[in-house]
Formats: structure tokens, C-alpha cells, sequence
């Protein structure tokens, strides 16, 4: 894209895209962390990722006032308009994600003294490390206005959800042969739930970017794995 | 460069506001010196001109015999007109005389030079004055007299005893005897009406000389001026303003209307010379020939103003006017030309001012004429403004010409009306403006 | 009024072409200008947009060396017929200039102007009605029933133009072009302006020019970019500021280098 005429308006976009960047970084990060503190049992970790939310919120705060200000005295039309509004958006659903990652952070807490669950604890890993790889995957797509990527993206929570379903299937086995398990395996779906909608999220902002780069939302052709909605039982 | 303090002034300021004053300076100069130069001349000519408007009357008892006024008795006006001036000047002679007697003041001089104190216009002023009352023969009538030049100049210092004694036309005796008069209120000067309605008079009576035909002449000619060029100059103007192509013809019209206006006006003469005269045939010296020429001379001076006028009417009234569905003419007449009015008016006030004072086109086509009789405006025999006349001007170029001093100051005089003349146009003109001005 | 083959059409112009001369100004422009709305004409300065304006009232034919050619409809009338006269023309197609340019009379006057030229009252009464709706529809009665008769000239900058678009209005046209009406305005005249602009569009199709891309956003429904004499984009006002087609429009609107 060709340059604005005034170049400081060039240079407060780019800030508030840095912004941007640094905030995805920080929340993949979250969520990466938030996992290997319950697979490790790492309390310490944990209490990071408690910590580091309150750095996220602070990020999401600080684009917004930037955002503000660009159309304040910028008023945007068109693909800038499209950018800040993208920028928003995005802004609110990592914000989103990061609490997530801090409510999985505190139920780690909780879990430690709880039985383990077997299989659990890598099955979540390898739920959040999927939802991680899109974000990372998202905010390169931002970076490089790359559609195809977004559009791959927003492809994948499909996997996630199925992943979220065949664990949700798995913890009411667990609960069903044994009541004591109910308590963690209720934290620990509540953590899987997350996760799947961390990936909803992704998958939201990669539409965004969508729409900033193309103008328009894609349609809604999108496969949805989500069915614990209509399990009635095993 | 770092600046200084800003409450020092460095050189280069310095510099240039030293430049700025200069100028200011020379610009005061000029307005100074142009201003001394028109005080100048102001002084000079009211200096000299005044007195034209004053002149000294005699109060003179005057017998006048039957046997010699009208012979016959019955009072028949053909035969009395046998009676010339000279007669009349000899009882007017002899009336004065009497009249110095009566106040008691003792002279050596003789009936003659006694009588001759009085202005030769003086017996044909008596004359007509009988002549219009043939009655009054017999009796004994009171007359206000026109004194002589040299006498009339004596009270308005321009003659003195010693230029008197060196002059053949009066003597010191003479004007001792006039002081003497003056002392007795047979002689006063009063205000000279008689220098704004007589006609001119001849080289040995400036007392008598009056601008009466000039003004009349001058008069007939701004009529004709403005009656022809003001309606051609503002049509033709609006007409290559508005409606003209812009092309090479028009160009060459604009051209030329530029150069007309600057061709000396003595050019104009010959023209009207050739044109009015030897071809059309118009009177010599008739004002309508001198009308038409100034109305040429005026045309383009009128035109480019005008032009000028009219283009400084702001484009967007033209548009606002169109805007509406105005067509071309109501946009002209009802929006651009009560703006333009105030300018066009005063071109049309300096090209009559131009054409007022303009002396050279008129000496061209005879309106230098020595002419007595008052011109009408309109006769059956020379047709509308075709009677012989002077002009204002020409008047006062006609005057300096002459060898009695007297009539120095009856040019000067003559300016001073013509700058009067001038005044009022403008002062119209002013009046006008702030009339049309005040539609905003 | 007949029946167009274009529901709503209003003005329909094709293969417009304008030459200045040598210049050729507009080229090849085709548009459709819907009834009761406001369209906006953005563009650089110079690419051609008040010039294809003031081919719809034809004020171009002031111009010795403009040439017109192409097709411009109004109400499927081609208003550069031999048969039009331009002054009857611009009675239905009124126009509001950059500069508020009242004639330099009476408000009154400068209203009733109009419709006294085109014999559009019959009596004084019927004038005053006149004069009176034009100032209520411009939003100008307020501040002038007290002053009918003090001078247009002496009104705020404002005022003025709303005598202006007042003294339009006067003439009952179906059509206002207005040619960046507000850029010798401060920005409170300019917000009444625009106000009144919106409240036009119940009764008469606006074309507005404006060098203001934000006011072609605040009060047009349709927007035409216009560049070196070409009309490279005409949509939706809302299309052209979210998402335009062209890179150009692109550009010129969020102000890039291209």
C-alpha cells in the first residue's frame, strides 16, 4: 500500500499494529504457560500467567486510547477505517483469551491436590499448543495482510473442536466411573472449554483480518466441531 | 544562525527600516511639492482673477435734450437709432462734468477728459437704456456708469500714479479726480454680474468684456457632449465588455479605443474640420460642430472607464444572476450595471471635465470668433445649436492674447469660472455616487 | 414528467465529453442521478468535477471556447437540445456557488429575484408567500423576518449562503447543485449548511461538489470520484468510504500518495 501523504498518520498505524503484535506474543505465551503449569504442576508458573494478564489488559487499554486518538484526528475512511476498527477487535478477543489463560492458571492451582486425570493433562497441551500454532499463524497473517493464511487459519478450529469433543466425551467417562473424579474433571473440562474458545476467538479475529484486507466478512461456510451441544450421552 | 536578543535591532534592520522611512519620506515630499504647485496656481490665478468679479460704477445725472436725442419729438425709435454712441457721449460728457460740478469738487480738467473717465461702453449702455424708454427724453435720468479700464484699475490697484503719468489712455489728474469721486460715493465698485452675462467686448473696453456667449457656447456644447458620447460610449462599452467574441476584431477595436484616447485632441479639430464642416457643412463656430467634435474626443475616454467599470462588477453577481435564470440582459441590466454605475459615472464626469476645459479642436473649427450676439439654441436659419459662439476655454486663450492689461485679469477671471464649472460637475458626480452607492 | 426506463433517474448523462479549448476536461463520463437524494462529486482540484456540474444548468455556455458534447437528461430531456433555452433550464435546475454571492439588495429582493423574473407570483401576496417559504426552507426565516429589507451583503457568511440556497429555492427548481457550497464557511455555518442540505433532500435532488471528503460522507447518499477529467468511481457514499473499488478512489480518499 502506498504511503499517506501525511507520514505521521503512517506512523501512528504502524505503532498501534506493534502494539498488536506484542499483545499476541504476550498471550501466546499465556497460553502456552497456563498448560505447563498444570501438566508440571508448577505453581509458580501459574502464578505468572496470573500476573502477566494484568500486562495484557494494560496492552488492550493502551490500543484502544491509541485507536481513539487515530480517529479522532485522523478520521479514517476506507482501508485505515477497516485497520482501526480490525485493530479493535483484536484487541478485545486476545484481551478475552488472556483471561482465559488466567482462569485455567487459578483452577491449575486448584488441581494440584486433586487425583490426576490420565491423559488429560497432554490432551489439553496438545489442544492449546493447536490454538497457540493459529494465533501465531493469525498474527503472522496480520503482519504480512496474507488472506490465505487467515483464511487457513479460520479453517483449523475445526480441529479444535474436535479435539474439545473427544475430551468431553472423555471426561464424562471418567466421572461416570468414578464420582471422586467428578471435581477435577469439571475444572478440567472448564479448561478445555477455554481452550475452544480461545480457538472461536482465533478464528474471529482471523475474519477480522479478513475483512480489514478484503473489505468485506467471509461467509459463514465455515465447518463447526463443536456438537457437545446436542450430547445427550455417550 | 541563532538569533540575538530581539531587543536589539541589528544592522540589517536597521537598514531597512531606515529604506522604509526614506521612502515614506519622498512619497510626502511629492504630495508636498504637488500641493505647493497647486496652491500656486490657485493663488495665482484667484490672485489676479478676483477683481474680475468686482467693478467700478459711476452714479451719473445725466440732462437729456430733445433737440438732440430725437429732433423730430415724436419719439419715432427708427429715427432716434440715428443718434450714434458718439453723440450719446458727448451728453454723457457734459452730464459727468455736471455731476462733479454739483458735489463741488474743483478740476482743471476738461469736459472731454472728464468724460472720457467713463468706459466707451458707457454711451451705448445709455443708449440702449433710451431707446428702450423713449420717454425719459426731456428729463433728467440717474445712471450706474461703467467707469474706464484704467480708472476701474486705479481702485483695484493695478494702476498707480506713477504708471498713469506714463500713460496716454489716462493721467494722475484724472484718477486724483476719481479718488475724489470715490470720496463722494459718486464712484463704488460693486459685484460684476455684468462679467457673467455680457458678451465679450472689443481691445479698448475690457471693462465691458463678459463671458455671457462662452458660457452659453460651453453650455450648448456639454449638452451635445453628453447627449452623444454618453449613450454611444456606455452602449459600446457594454456591448465589448458582455457581448463581444474575444477575437482578433475585437482585439484591434480594443486596441484602437486605447489609442483614441490618447491621440492629441488638436487632431480631433481637423477631423471636425474636415468632417462637420467642409463636408456635412454644419456652421462654422456653432457649437453643435464643437459639441460633435468634443463628443468624439470624449468617446473613448468615456468607453475605457466604462469597460473598466464593468468588468470590476464581481463574477459571481454575473453568475448568482444566471444561477437564477436570469438571461443575459436582465443579468446586465438589473444586477451589473447599478454596480457599474458609480464608476461609469465618473468617467463620464472627466470626460466632460476634458471636454470642458479643451481649447485646441475648438480654435480649429472657428469657435475663436469675436461674437457679441447671445446664441440660441435653436434658430429655423441655423437649424439646433448652429449659431455662432465662443467656448469658456477659448475665451480665456482669447484674452491673453490682447494688449489692454485689463484683460489679464478677465482671463484670469474667466478660469476661475471655468474651475467653478468644474467643481459643480463633480460635485454632481459625487452626489450621484453616493446615491448609487447607497443600493449596496 | 415521463416515465424513465431507470426507476428514480433523475439525470442521466452518457458519453459527456468537455472541452476547454485545446483542453478536454471531462471524458467520456456517464452517471445516473437518482431523485431525492444528495450526490456528492469528490476529486483533486482541476479533475472536472464543478465543470461536469455546471454542464447540468449549462452554465458552461458563458464560456466561448467550452464545447459540450454527449448525451445529459433531465427527466429524459436532453437539455443540450437546440430547443432548450438555458434560461428556463436553469429556472428547474438551480444553482448555490462557492463564495455566497447575494446581489447586493434587500433579502427580500435578493429571493424574490427569482421568482419575479419568471412571472411566478401574480400579485405582491403570493410573492411574500414565496419569499417566506424559500427563507423557512432554508432554514433562514428565524433570522431574517425581522430584516427582510436590510441587505443581503450585510449577513454573516453563513446567512449569506443560506440566502443563496433560499434565493434557489424561490425559483421552485426540481434540481439544486450546490459547488462546494461551504468552503468560505467557518465549520458552525458550514454544520447548518449541511443540516439544510439533508432537509433539501425530501424535496429535491441535490449534486453538491466538495472539496471536503467528509462532507461528501455526512451528507451524500451517493458519491462520484472524479480524476483528470474521468469518473472512476460512482457508488453508494457508504461503499466509496468503507470499502472502494478503485485503488484511486482508494487513495485520494484516505489520503495517500497515488
Amino acid at each position: 500500500m502506498t504511503q499517506h501523504i501525511s507520514s505521521a498518520y503512517d506512523r501512528d498505524l504502524e505503532a498501534i499494529q506493534t502494539l498488536v503484535v506484542k499483545m499476541g506474543g504476550m498471550v501466546e505465551n499465556a497460553i502456552m504457560s497456563a498448560v505447563t503449569s498444570l501438566e508440571t504442576r508448577d505453581l509458580e508458573l501459574a502464578e505468572k500467567v496470573r500476573a502477566a494478564d494484568k500486562q495484557i489488559d494494560a496492552l488492550e487499554l493502551q490500543i484502544n486510547e491509541e485507536a481513539a486518538r487515530v480517529i479522532a484526528l485522523r478520521a479514517p475512511v476506507s482501508k485505515d477505517l477497516r485497520a482501526i476498527l480490525t485493530v479493535m477487535r483484536i484487541a478485545a478477543s486476545l484481551e478475552r483469551i488472556g483471561d482465559y489463560a488466567k482462569n485455567m492458571a487459578k483452577r491449575t492451582a486448584t488441581l494440584v491436590d486433586m487425583p490426576q486425570i490420565s491423559g488429560s493433562d497432554a490432551a489439553l497441551r496438545r489442544m492449546a499448543r493447536e490454538v497457540q500454532t493459529m494465533l501465531k499463524d493469525m498474527l503472522d497473517a496480520y503482519l504480512r495482510g496474507d488472506v490465505e493464511l487467515a483464511e487457513n487459519v479460520r479453517q483449523h478450529d475445526h480441529e479444535v473442536d474436535q479435539m474439545y469433543n473427544a475430551l468431553f466425551r472423555e471426561f464424562l467417562t471418567f466421572m461416570m466411573e468414578d464420582p471422586r473424579n467428578i471435581t477435577a474433571c469439571m475444572h478440567l473440562h472448564f479448561m478445555a472449554k477455554n481452550v475452544e474458545r480461545m480457538g472461536d476467538l482465533v478464528t474471529n479475529m482471523a475474519e477480522q483480518l479478513i475483512y480489514q484486507i478484503t473489505g468485506e466478512l467471509p461467509d459463514e461456510a465455515r465447518p463447526k466441531g463443536d456438537k457437545t451441544a446436542f450430547m445427550t450421552k455417550l | 544562525m541563532t538569533h540575538k536578543s530581539l531587543l536589539k535591532v541589528d544592522a540589517r534592520t536597521k537598514k531597512r527600516n531606515a529604506a522604509e522611512k526614506r521612502f515614506k519620506t519622498y512619497g510626502f515630499a511629492a504630495i508636498i511639492v504637488s500641493m505647493l504647485a497647486l496652491v500656486t496656481l490657485l493663488t495665482s490665478v484667484i490672485g489676479t482673477g478676483a477683481s474680475a468679479f468686482k467693478q467700478t460704477y459711476a452714479t451719473v445725472t445725466v440732462q437729456l435734450p430733445e433737440d438732440k436725442l430725437d429732433k423730430s419729438g415724436v419719439r419715432d425709435i427708427d429715427v432716434m437709432k440715428k443718434v450714434t454712441t458718439i453723440g450719446y457721449a458727448k451728453i454723457l460728457n457734459q452730464g459727468l462734468t455736471d455731476t462733479v460740478a454739483a458735489t463741488g469738487i474743483a478740476t482743471e480738467l476738461s469736459t472731454k477728459d472728464i468724460g472720457g473717465m467713463l468706459s466707451k461702453e458707457a454711451a451705448a449702455t445709455i443708449r440702449d437704456h433710451i431707446l428702450a424708454n423713449p420717454d425719459l427724453i426731456g428729463q433728467e435720468v440717474t445712471l450706474d456708469l461703467l467707469m474706464n479700464g484704467r480708472t476701474d484699475g486705479y481702485f483695484k490697484g493695478r494702476v498707480t500714479m506713477e504708471s498713469a503719468a506714463l500713460d496716454s489712455n489716462t493721467s494722475p489728474e484724472e484718477l486724483a479726480l476719481a479718488q475724489a469721486l470715490a470720496d463722494a460715493d459718486i464712484v463704488h465698485t460693486k459685484f460684476n454680474w455684468a462679467f457673467l452675462t455680457n458678451p465679450d467686448a472689443s481691445d479698448q473696453r475690457p471693462e465691458a468684456a463678459g463671458l455671457g456667449v462662452a458660457i452659453l457656447g460651453s453650455l450648448y456644447m456639454m449638452i451635445i457632449v453628453l447627449v452623444v458620447s454618453l449613450p454611444i460610449g456606455v452602449a459600446a462599452s457594454i456591448y465589448l465588455e458582455e457581448f463581444a467574441p474575444k477575437n482578433r476584431w475585437t482585439d484591434l477595436i480594443e486596441v484602437n479605443i486605447s489609442n483614441l484616447a490618447a491621440v492629441p485632441s488638436i487632431v480631433y479639430g481637423i477631423l471636425g474640420l474636415a468632417i462637420f464642416i467642409n463636408f456635412m457643412e454644419f456652421n462654422q463656430s456653432s457649437p453643435l460642430v464643437g459639441g460633435l467634435v468634443l463628443s468624439l474626443m470624449t468617446l473613448p475616454r468615456i468607453i475605457i472607464p466604462a469597460r473598466a467599470a464593468l468588468k470590476s462588477v464581481p463574477p459571481s453577481i454575473r453568475d448568482a444572476a444566471l444561477g437564477v435564470g436570469a438571461s443575459k440582459m436582465q443579468s446586465l441590466f438589473h444586477h451589473v450595471l447599478p454596480l457599474a454605475a458609480p464608476g461609469i459615472l465618473t468617467g463620464v464626469i472627466i470626460g466632460l471635465g476634458q471636454a470642458l476645459g479643451e481649447t485646441a479642436p475648438l480654435l480649429l473649427i472657428g469657435m475663436v470668433a469675436f461674437v457679441r450676439e447671445y446664441p440660441a439654441a435653436y434658430t429655423p436659419d441655423a437649424g439646433l445649436f448652429g449659431e455662432a459662439s465662443t467656448a469658456l476655454p477659448v475665451q480665456v486663450f482669447n484674452w491673453t492674447q490682447r494688449a489692454d492689461p485689463g484683460f489679464v485679469e478677465r482671463a484670469s477671471g474667466a478660469i476661475i469660472t471655468l474651475l467653478i464649472f468644474l467643481l459643480i460637475m463633480n460635485a454632481v458626480t459625487i452626489f450621484l455616487r453616493r446615491k448609487f452607492e447607497r443600493r449596496w | 414528467m415521463k416515465d424513465t426506463h431507470m426507476q428514480n433517474s433523475k439525470i442521466s448523462a452518457k458519453g459527456v465529453q468537455v472541452y476547454y479549448g485545446d483542453n478536454h476536461a471531462i471524458k467520456d463520463v456517464d452517471v445516473e442521478i437518482a431523485d431525492k437524494t444528495v450526490t456528492a462529486f469528490i476529486g483533486p482540484s482541476g479533475c472536472g468535477k464543478s465543470t461536469f456540474l455546471r454542464c447540468l444548468n449549462r452554465m458552461n455556455d458563458t464560456i466561448d471556447i467550452c464545447r459540450v458534447t454527449g448525451e445529459i437528461k433531465i427527466d429524459n430531456e436532453d437539455i443540450y437540445n437546440p430547443k432548450v433555452d438555458p434560461v428556463q433550464l436553469r429556472a428547474k435546475v438551480g444553482m448555490v456557488f462557492q463564495k455566497p454571492n447575494p446581489f447586493p439588495k434587500s433579502i427580500y429582493d435578493n429571493v424574490a429575484y427569482g421568482p419575479k423574473i419568471h412571472g411566478l407570483a401574480r400579485n405582491k401576496a403570493e410573492l411574500d408567500e414565496i419569499v417566506e417559504n424559500a427563507l423557512r426552507k432554508a432554514a433562514l426565516w428565524n433570522e431574517a423576518k425581522d430584516r427582510l429589507n436590510s441587505p443581503g451583503t450585510g449577513l454573516s457568511g453563513g446567512q449569506q449562503q443560506r440566502l443563496c440556497i433560499a434565493r434557489a429555492i424561490a425559483t421552485a427548481p426540481e434540481i439544486l447543485l450546490m459547488d462546494e457550497p461551504c468552503s468560505a464557511l467557518d465549520p458552525i455555518a458550514t454544520a447548518q449548511v449541511e443540516e439544510l442540505i439533508d432537509e433539501l433532500r425530501q424535496s429535491f435532488s441535490v449534486v453538491i461538489v466538495t472539496h471536503s471528503m467528509q462532507q461528501a460522507a455526512r451528507v451524500s447518499q451517493k458519491t462520484a470520484f472524479f480524476h483528470l477529467g474521468n469518473l472512476v468511481e460512482y457508488d453508494d457514499t457508504t461503499k466509496i468510504f468503507t470499502n472502494p473499488e478503485n485503488p484511486r478512489t482508494e487513495s485520494y480518499i484516505s489520503g495517500r500518495i497515488g
